[in-house]
């Protein structure tokens, strides 16, 4: 192959990173500006960092006020036990990265298992070989960090990294500047908002899948599909279908159960 | 007033004894949070109201009048979902003077002249909410606000695992379990489902079915979640 050709490959690579990057700043700047969900902004922002960072996974965590923090958003189902795992036996480098308010990362989690000596047997086991996490950070005060995760033990580019803490920096803005009808809310409200969005829309999916016999992702399209097409907050469906207000069983398309 | 993590941490120790960890947590708020009284009622969808504690007269007369009257700050904050300050009762510009008339008598009465509720929730559970009063007016100080909220959570928390027997220890883990894992949310979700009752009824099922079988809510859920347990009306 010539030189020519990879180097055009390379452009054509580049290239289409640098369309996906705007689309997805200008998909995030339209979410800030309308009435957003922050459990659907959340979601979107990690499957954005796979998609854009070319990551295998990553999750966010958030500060739950009460000494704990909490996985709010994750890329797929094993990325989010690894995050439990770590809350769990309070060490990681998500951990040192929210107590430290400051980026954390490995390139090779094997040679610093010494470092995490209970979390890199985990992460190895799960098929990760290198983690990067960066903060979510107003002024001073930490609230969460957003993790990536990779299969192979390679550096994340510094180019990349930045973009992950411009990733982090929507998430904090999303989270802290949610427009509140009657007053202007202070930090614990909107925390407290988002990982309450978050339970109800587990509590909702447990319904949905069990009304409709189908599993928990089938479950969360139709939550999603539905909040779409009638132009509603996640949340607010979640909420209805929790309390029984509206019935998406005919949505499931699966056999409904007895 | 203490930081927030040390408030974190004070309320983190309340759950050493389940039973009167909501008027513990109550107490702590009248303590540090610069208010006259505190007091906690539940109030859920399925209709059951009750006074689970307050601080002092003046408190259960608050507690007791909204559940009598069916209206006031606590009651619109379980039915709003949000918090209710009213910083100053006797102000005009209040909206309170025309949405409870008979709450502002009754607690003006009683020396209230501030009060704030905040609702106890976990996802979709409404289970009540934790009223603060004070008899000056004038806002919540400093970080009373985002204590308050903390300390709701705390409640909320307390409510759902209060009476479930004598002498459980009920521990952080407990806690831990129902906070992190979504499964215990989705396993909720589906038991509401297969018993037919309400969002908080199945929760308290759940647990009370780890608590009998001495297995951890979380591994309970995964069950239910993965189909191996269906939780039956003929169990009843």
């Amino acid at each position: 192959m010539s030189s020519e050709s990879i180097s055009g490959g390379l452009t054509r690579v580049a290239g289409h990173r640098e369309k996906t990057l705007a689309e997805t700043f200008v998909l995030l700047a339209d979410t800030l500006v309308a009435d957003y969900d922050i459990v659907d902004l959340l979601d979107q922002l990690v499957a954005s960092c796979v998609n854009l960072l070319g990551v295998t996974a990553a999750g966010l965590l958030l500060d739950d006020q009460r000494g704990h923090l909490a996985v709010v958003a994750s890329s797929d189902e094993s990325t989010r036990l690894l995050e439990i795992f770590q809350l769990q036996n309070n060490e990681g480098p998500c951990l040192d990265c929210v107590r430290l308010g400051t980026a954390v990362s490995s390139d090779d989690l094997v040679r610093d298992r010494d470092r995490w000596p209970l979390f890199v047997p985990a992460a190895v086991d799960i098929g990760f070989r290198s983690v990067a996490a960066v903060p979510l950070r107003l002024r001073d005060q930490t609230i969460g960090g957003l993790n990536m995760f990779n299969a192979r033990p390679d550096p994340i580019p510094e180019d990349d990294r930045r973009l992950a803490q411009a990733l982090a920096d929507v998430a904090t803005i999303g989270i802290l500047q949610r427009r509140s009808t009657h007053r202007s809310s202070a930090m614990a409200e909107q925390l407290q908002h988002a990982l309450n969005s978050r339970v109800a829309i587990e509590q909702a999916k447990g319904v949905l899948a069990e009304r409709g016999n189908v599993d928990m992702d089938h479950a969360f399209a139709i939550l999603r599909r539905h909040a779409r097409t009638h132009n509603l907050k996640l949340t607010e469906v979640a909420l209805a279908v929790v309390r029984g207000d509206v019935d998406l069983t005919a949505e499931t398309g699966g056999t409904p159960s007895a | 007033m203490v930081d927030r993590e040390g408030w974190a941490g004070l309320l983190a120790e309340t759950a050493a004894d389940r039973a009167s960890q909501p008027l513990r947590i109550s107490e702590l708020c009248v303590e540090l949070l610069g208010v006259t009284g505190a007091g906690i009622s539940m109030v859920t969808k399925a209709g059951n109201h009750g006074v689970v504690c307050s601080t002092d007269d003046v408190s259960a007369r608050i507690e007791d009048l909204q559940l009598t009257l069916g209206e006031g700050p606590c009651i619109d904050s379980v039915r709003g979902n949000a918090p209710v300050l009213v910083p100053d009762l006797n102000s005009p510009q209040e909206i309170a003077v025309d949405r409870w008339p008979a709450f502002l008598e009754g607690a003006g009465a009683a020396g209230v002249q501030a009060v704030f509720a905040f609702p106890l929730r976990v996802g979709a559970i409404t289970l009540g909410a934790l009223d603060l009063y004070r008899d000056q007016p004038g806002d919540l100080v400093g970080d009373g606000f985002s204590a308050a909220l903390m300390a709701g959570d705390a409640a909320a928390q307390a409510l759902l695992y209060v009476d479930t027997g004598n002498g459980e220890k009920g521990g952080p883990e407990l806690d831990f379990g129902s906070n992190y894992q979504h499964q215990v949310h989705q396993a909720t979700g589906m038991v509401q489902v297969q018993m037919a009752v309400t969002t908080e009824a199945a929760f308290l099922m759940l647990r009370a079915r780890a608590f009998a079988t001495g297995r951890s809510l979380v591994d309970l859920a995964n069950d239910v979640v993965a189909r191996r347990l269906r939780f039956s009306t003929e169990d009843l």
